[in-house]
């Protein structure tokens, strides 16, 4: 490692995509999620569930793998009114942490992102550039989680190691 | 040490405990840390460095920095690289260097003497000599006496590269005076800075000079204040390091050699700032005489580097030859180091007292110039034109005036002014939030230039929402600069070498032939003569020749102008551009969840679009390749084969206006399925050609599965996305991408639903509970499943779609299920050949941008009741204009062992005429034990039944148009 | 930099180009001249100068944005509008 830090993969995340407007989205699942985070690119908690919002009209939960049943069951995505969409994506990402003093430095080397604290707060995360793909970026205690889409995984092991090495 | 050494016994900022040893042209010498390597060959006496590009002439050490255009060697070992100029080569234990454009050695060079290289080389060579068909004739020759150095052969053994982002609120470029001051004014106001500088000690031309700032040595105060910025938290000081490109919105590329990370050779920084200074100093001009490029002539600013920093007497006797005052402080530093000054020889009429007080008891010759040098291999005289008799001397220094290094601020579209006053090019307007300071910006004087600095801090540090509090000014004096034009001697001797550009050896005589043969912009003439398109970019010559352009037409300087700039600064190596991406990450890649069986089982594994890794088959110990896809497609055909399916794009659609919304994209109808079904739809771009094909499936209310081809699933999606959000922003539609969630293993072949039965579901597979083009959800071999009846393959074929967390567990239960029935895993090359023998599409073969769903008669596609749909204005004002079209067809090579090339053209009768279609593709069938192919033929349709004819490079290959399904026309076995 | 309207500016990098502004799809196929939507699907514009056109945040949020870009000079004009 040329770098101080420590960099391994994250267990699998239960994982919900959410589309639509706020209102109708909290009017199906208030009670399962996280307030709605009021700032763009950033993230609120509740009971170890984090809800990201990364888009305009979408989120991203983001909780335990154990808890994938019980959201799915909660959630009841194949029966959401038409105004909303909900998806299981658990399997589409797959998560690094990022930890340590230069953790900073791994991202960008990798991503076109600022990561400066004053840009990218506490509770920030983004989809970006990593690598030449897309993917999610969020700070979390003492570094970084970064995530791509799975098939790009093994491609994200290879650069994250060569880049330490 | 002697005195006769070139070594001064003290002095210098190099470590003379620590000593260095390297080879240059296969000789040992010493030199000490902080020596480059032209100050080590210079306190060895060695003055030879090179031959020039053209006529071979000797070349020595002529600057002390990066606009070095004389001496290039190239590196071997582990820092192999070409034509390095030897001033910006850092001297290291070990290192091995040698002469380039010279053979077999600089002292005796072939080229120079049978001149064989010069009388083929006149201005404007390439253009006169380089036409077809003789150029090939001249090229060899050319490149082997007048070429550069090599590349080297291969990579580094060890170290890489890296590149990296990053994001400022003030850059600064150069950390002289003026830049160290602008960053310290900057940072002190909190904002984030940057600070870049190209040596490897910070301070700029004060580690050159023998200057005071606040009564202690100049270079004391710059390494003093690099280290109070350097701890501070939100600056980063880079030393090492060349901003050489300024791009558009503010981006900036520095290259940084030697980083401080083991391992690491140089590294790329791609920054992002609010505001940049660009306080990049200015570089001395060479002047334009016969015999300037004689070893031994040397810039003054580059001697009065040697002394002060390096501690090296380039020579023991000088004359100095300016048009300026600056080479006064540098002669002074010569007679303090013990060089016997010959002369001043000062081309203006009037010398200022300042200047004459800096050199007591030197002779100043004003009014004169210089008209030719004396020497072979190193100087020995010089001739003025005040007298015949030479001036002994080894030691030339010269002085032309200074050129701000405006480049950055020019490759940032800012704009130049002529200032006669310091006859140079300055800033004018910048286009870009730049600040240009000190030297760069004309403030040539210590005192100007710290003020400067200071002043573009606060501007920079302002304009990205800082408020400055900048400290007083640090105390330094320095004589002020004046500087008069003198462009060339006013009669030179036809024939006369008087260098403009010592690298590409452009002499005075060429320009004069540029300008007389019409090339009289300034761009042209640099293109003909190739004046300033050496590795140094010109950085001493260019703007004699703009002056010489100039005096020639009798027009201003400021009206003839710069060249433009352009990046790089200075030469930049291509690993640092490539970065991390080397070995295998080149190119991105992409893996399904099954890799790792697939390489357990020997796979041959390729990409095979999007990026994906797939196996293209599974080869057997003795098997041909043949063989092995033949066996995999028969299995398929009689038996039963799985292959993994999970590359293809998948989305699901939600919302009120989905069924519409499809009913828009794809060209037949969707929304009159019912919960379950689905539909092979061809979906258009506006432009009425096909954009992609593949299946959609209701799911619910609103609720869809759309699965489109693997290589243009990203497209597919832009694609709805644009429409949702500009063409129809009033429809709710959401679109989820989840081809990462599903992944699929794909069983196929007529005992495919025996496996399937073996495998153990919860589901009726029957072909009345799921018929083909239908979906059920439940559980398959223990895992949660959607099982879709598709067939790629034109076999009954059971897509089992899992999450990707069990298709390993999924593959292995398929495989140990379908034993008994003598599955097999099947890759892409028998995938190829099962949908080419069904006639089956493939994007990028018969899809290629070019045709409509008519083409390849699939016009039952096309929606007769709809409205609308994307593409359909567009098709029927094509299909209107009639014509004839290029159609699918199936092509049967006339012997049946004969296969086409994928892509060889059909032409009328076989002829060397424009081609009336393509081959598309052609496999071995394994039903008709024979080559077939596929094909788009110019009203193929209409020729069916005829024959066509393929033509290659040597040969013509006669084929039979046949309809384009050579296996099942009726579909009977995929309905199974 | 490209401005996008969730996420600020960001690098052109995480941006897909979708090319220039060519108006809105009429509502259905059958309005308009065929040479109307001849020189409309094959005369973009392309000036030297300002070109109002949309980008999509494709390695972001997938946001569009429409701005004008001086092709001369890669300047953005005028920022992005909509989100």
């Amino acid at each position: 490692m040329i770098y101080e830090v420590r960099i391994g993969r994250l267990p699998m995340s239960a994982l919900f995509s959410l589309q639509g407007a706020s209102e109708a989205i909290g009017s199906w699942a208030e009670s399962v999620l996280p307030a709605f985070p009021t700032m763009p690119n950033t993230v609120t908690e509740m009971d170890a569930r984090q809800l990201l919002w990364l888009g305009a009209e979408t989120w991203l939960l983001r909780a335990p793998i154990e808890q994938e049943e019980t959201l799915l069951a909660d959630l009841r995505p194949t029966e959401a009114s038409e105004d909303i969409s909900i998806v299981c994506v658990s399997d589409a990402l797959v998560f690094w942490r990022i930890e340590g003093d230069e953790a900073d430095q791994i991202i960008a080397i990798g991503s076109p992102l600022d990561v400066h604290p004053r840009v990218f707060p506490d509770t920030a995360a983004t989809w970006t550039e990593c690598f030449g793909q897309r993917a999610l970026v969020q700070r979390v205690r003492g570094g970084f989680d970064l995530a791509v889409d799975r098939s790009y995984a093994p491609m994200f092991d290879d650069y994250l190691a060569r880049i330490t090495a | 040490m002697t005195d006769n050494s070139p070594r001064l016994p003290q002095g210098g900022r190099i470590d003379r405990s620590r000593v260095l040893r390297f080879t240059f042209n296969d000789r040992a010498y010493q030199g000490f840390e902080g020596d480059t390597l032209a100050s080590a060959l210079l306190a060895n006496g060695v003055h030879l460095i090179g031959r020039s590009f053209k006529y071979h002439r000797p070349r020595g050490v002529f600057s002390a920095g990066v606009e070095e255009p004389g001496a290039l060697v190239e590196l071997e070992g582990d820092d192999a690289s070409g034509n390095r100029p030897v001033t910006t080569v850092r001297l290291t234990d070990g290192l091995v260097a040698r002469s380039v454009n010279c053979w077999p050695s600089p002292k005796f060079d072939l080229g120079a003497a049978t001149q064989l290289v010069a009388r083929m080389l006149p201005a404007g060579f390439y253009y006169k000599t380089f036409m077809w068909p003789d150029w090939r004739i001249f090229e060899p020759a050319i490149r082997r006496a007048a070429g550069m150095a090599g590349a080297p052969a291969k990579p580094p053994e060890t170290g890489r590269f890296e590149t990296r982002n990053a994001h400022t609120d003030v850059l600064v470029a150069g950390a002289g005076p003026a830049g160290l001051m602008a960053a310290y004014v900057a940072a002190k106001a909190g904002a984030r800075v940057l600070l870049a500088d190209d040596r490897a000690e910070p301070g700029g031309s004060l580690l050159d000079r023998r200057l005071t700032v606040n009564g202690g040595p100049a270079g004391d105060w710059a390494a003093t204040l690099w280290a109070d910025l350097a701890e501070m938290s939100e600056v980063t000081v880079l030393r090492d390091t060349t901003v050489w490109a300024y791009r558009e919105h503010n981006l900036l590329i520095l290259n940084q050699r030697n980083p401080d990370r083991p391992g690491l050779i140089e590294r790329t920084w791609r920054v992002r700032a609010k505001q940049t200074v660009l306080a990049t100093g200015a570089t001395e001009r060479m002047m334009v005489f016969p015999g300037n490029d004689r070893p031994g002539v040397m810039l003054a600013s580059g001697v009065q580097a040697y002394l002060n920093r390096y501690a090296v007497r380039p020579g023991k006797r000088a004359v100095i030859l300016t048009n300026n005052d600056s080479a006064y402080q540098a002669a002074a530093d010569m007679g303090a180091a013990g060089i016997e000054l010959a002369a001043i020889i000062d081309t203006r009429e009037a010398v200022s007292d300042a200047c004459r007080e800096q050199v007591p008891g030197v002779e100043i010759w004003a009014g004169a110039h210089v008209v030719d040098t004396l020497g072979r291999q190193r100087l020995t005289g010089v001739v003025t034109s005040q007298i015949t008799t030479p001036i002994p001397c080894d030691l030339l220094a010269v002085s032309g005036g200074w050129s701000p290094n405006v480049h950055l601020h020019s490759q940032a579209r800012g704009t130049l002014r002529w200032d006669p006053d310091s006859v140079a090019f300055v800033p004018e307007a910048t286009v870009q939030p730049s600040h240009s300071a000190g030297a760069a910006n004309g403030q040539l004087t210590l005192p100007e230039a710290l003020a400067s600095g200071a002043a573009q801090g606060v501007a920079a540090a302002e304009a990205a929402g800082f408020t400055p509090n900048p400290p007083p000014l640090p105390a330094a004096e320095e004589a002020p600069y004046t500087v008069e034009p003198f462009w060339a001697p006013p009669k030179m001797k036809p024939g006369a070498k008087a260098f403009v550009d010592l690298q590409n050896d452009v002499t005075a005589a060429d320009i004069a032939l540029a300008l007389r043969e019409g090339y009289d912009s300034v761009e042209h003439v640099k293109r003909y003569t190739t004046g300033g398109m050496g590795l140094d970019q010109g950085k001493t010559g260019n703007v004699n020749i703009i002056g010489l352009v100039a005096h020639a037409q009798g027009r201003a300087v400021g009206d003839v102008g710069t060249t433009t700039f352009r990046s790089p600064y200075t030469p930049v190596s291509f690993g640092s551009l490539a970065g991390q991406r080397e070995g295998s990450v080149v190119l991105p890649y992409r893996h399904t969840p099954l890799t790792d069986w697939n390489h357990a089982q020997g796979a041959f594994m390729y990409e095979a679009g999007a990026r994906w890794r797939r196996p293209g088959y599974f080869p057997r110990d003795g098997e041909t390749f043949q063989e092995t896809v033949n066996r995999e497609a028969l299995a398929v055909r009689e038996g039963v084969g799985v292959y993994d399916g999970s590359p293809l794009g998948t989305f699901e659609l939600k919302g009120r206006d989905t069924d519409r919304f499809l009913d828009l994209i794809y060209t037949n109808t969707f929304s009159t399925l019912k919960d379950g079904a689905g539909r092979y739809g061809i979906m258009l771009s506006e432009d009425g050609l096909i954009l992609d094909d593949g299946v959609s499936f209701r799911l619910g209310q609103s609720r869809w599965l759309m699965s489109t081809s693997t290589g243009h699933a990203d497209a597919v999606h832009h694609h709805m996305e644009r429409l949702r959000r500009y063409d129809r922003p009033d429809w709710h539609v959401q679109v989820t991408n989840v081809t990462s969630q599903w992944a699929n293993a794909t069983v196929c072949g007529p005992k495919a639903r025996d496996v399937m039965q073996a495998l153990g579901t919860d589901l009726d597979l029957s072909r009345e509970a799921l018929p083909f083009m239908h979906l059920a959800e439940g559980m398959v071999a223990g895992l949660l499943a959607r099982v879709i009846r598709v067939s790629f393959t034109g076999e009954i074929s059971f897509e089992i779609n899992v999450r990707p967390r069990d298709l390993p567990t999924l593959w292995e239960r398929i495989l140990e299920a379908g034993a008994p029935f003598g599955i097999q895993p099947v890759g892409s090359e028998a995938n190829h050949v099962l949908r080419v023998e069904k006639g089956f599409l493939s994007l990028g073969h018969e899809v290629d941008g070019t045709v409509d769903p008519f083409d390849l008669g699939m016009g039952w596609i096309v929606s007769k009741k709809k409205p609308d749909f994307i593409g359909k204005r567009a098709m029927e004002i094509r299909r209107s204009a009639g014509g004839p079209r290029w159609e699918l067809v199936g092509l049967l090579p006339e012997d049946v062992q004969d296969s086409i090339p994928e892509g060889a053209p059909l032409t009328p009768d076989g002829a060397k005429v424009p081609s009336e279609g393509f081959v598309s593709a052609c496999v071995f069938s394994v039903v008709h034990n024979r080559w077939v192919a596929l094909g788009l033929l110019q009203d193929g349709r209409a020729r069916i039944g005829h024959g066509a004819h393929v033509r290659l490079r040597d040969r013509v290959i006669g084929v039979q148009v046949v309809a384009p399904c050579f296996h099942d026309p009726d579909g009977e076995r995929l309905r199974g | 930099m490209i401005t996008c309207p969730f996420c600020g500016p960001r690098s052109e990098t995480e941006f897909t180009y979708a090319g220039p502004e060519m108006g809105r799809r009429p509502a259905d196929a059958s309005g308009g001249s065929d040479e109307e939507w001849a020189e409309a699907l094959t005369v973009p514009p392309n000036p030297v100068g300002p070109v109002v056109e949309h980008w999509r945040h494709g390695k972001g949020c997938g946001a569009w944005v429409t701005i004008t870009r001086d092709t001369r000079t890669h300047e953005v004009l005028e920022p992005g509008d909509d989100g």
